[in-house]
């Protein structure tokens, strides 16, 4: 199977390979894996006082579609509002990366994981606003 | 063509459904049951007998397939106690991923000073793995089991990775 040049492209050269204090108040962390194939994902975003995310930072142990997957997801993630962010969906990455129908379950893989990392961000936040809450 | 769906691996061996099976036992019932079925010795007498023939030993060779290796032999078993159970379990525990990530980075970076201590750790993994999901067959425990035998896979992967780099 061939990949697609745009695949090929964020497999050599990956953007926003790293991870992020997952501790820090502001980072959402999402870990999801795919047992059949032995994946796993890792994404974290930061986000901002106004509700954009200023950074995203990927690790995936996996195939190359799956690299890309996570890697295209930190560019398309950075910048844009948590609501816009949770709006992203596997096909679009699809598309994009034109991705072979065996490889699709690598963007659900993409999608799942910036929907952990959102919750994650979420939870962190609402148990934040109840502890502010219950000071005052 | 009617598709019949095919008997199970432990059916096929007329062998207890059970995670232990006795490897000498397994050989020896497997190379009666090809002699048996064996294509050259039955002279079919039509078309029929022939392809239920073929069929038969094409069984023979799966269930083999499936039994003599342990971890496939886990999974047969728990299909059969508990249909999709394996499906039904595949979102595992982010904790164990994140490990998992960490274990494939020592995996990546390993040198040849740090590869057998990696090896034989992950070797133990896997042992611990096939125990816990004996373990959760005895109890009755089959998500326990499954989630397990899932877990077992990234090991065996990074185990994979770590042979193919020596």
């Amino acid at each position: 199977m061939a990949y697609s040049d745009k695949v090929l492209d964020h497999y050599q050269n990956p953007r926003n390979v790293g991870s992020l204090d997952k501790n820090d108040p502001n980072v959402g962390t999402g870990v999801v894996g795919a047992p059949e194939c032995g994946d796993v994902m890792k994404l974290q975003i930061k986000v901002g006082d106004d509700g954009r995310i200023v950074d995203a930072k990927f690790k995936t142990y996996g195939c190359g579609s799956a690299i890309a997957s996570s890697s295209l997801a930190t560019e398309w993630l950075k910048g844009t509002s948590v609501d816009a962010a949770a709006q992203i969906k596997n096909t679009q990455i699809v598309e994009e990366l034109s991705l072979p129908p065996v490889k699709i379950h690598c963007s659900v893989l993409a999608e799942d994981a910036i929907k952990a990392a959102i919750e994650d961000w979420r939870q962190k936040r609402a148990a934040r606003t109840a502890e502010t809450g219950a000071r005052s | 063509m009617i598709h019949v769906p095919a008997p199970d691996p432990f059916t096929v061996f007329g062998l207890p459904r059970s995670l232990d099976v006795d490897e000498r036992t397994l050989e020896a019932r497997y190379l009666r049951l090809s002699r048996e079925c064996h294509p050259d010795l039955h002279r079919a007498s039509d078309t029929g007998d022939c392809i239920a023939v073929l069929q038969r030993s094409a069984e023979i060779n799966d269930a083999w397939q499936v039994l003599r290796d342990p971890w496939r032999r886990a999974r047969a078993l728990l299909e059969l106690l508990s249909p999709g159970v394996l499906d039904r379990t595949k979102k595992l525990d982010p904790a164990f991923l994140d490990e998992a990530l960490e274990l494939a980075e020592q995996v990546a970076t390993a040198g040849a000073a740090s590869a057998p201590a990696l090896r034989a750790r992950l070797q133990a993994a896997l042992a611990d793995d096939f125990a816990a999901v004996r373990a959760d067959l005895q109890r009755g425990d089959h998500e326990a089991a499954a989630r397990r035998l899932h877990a077992s896979h990234y090991h065996r992967k990074a185990l994979a990775d770590l042979e193919a780099k020596s």
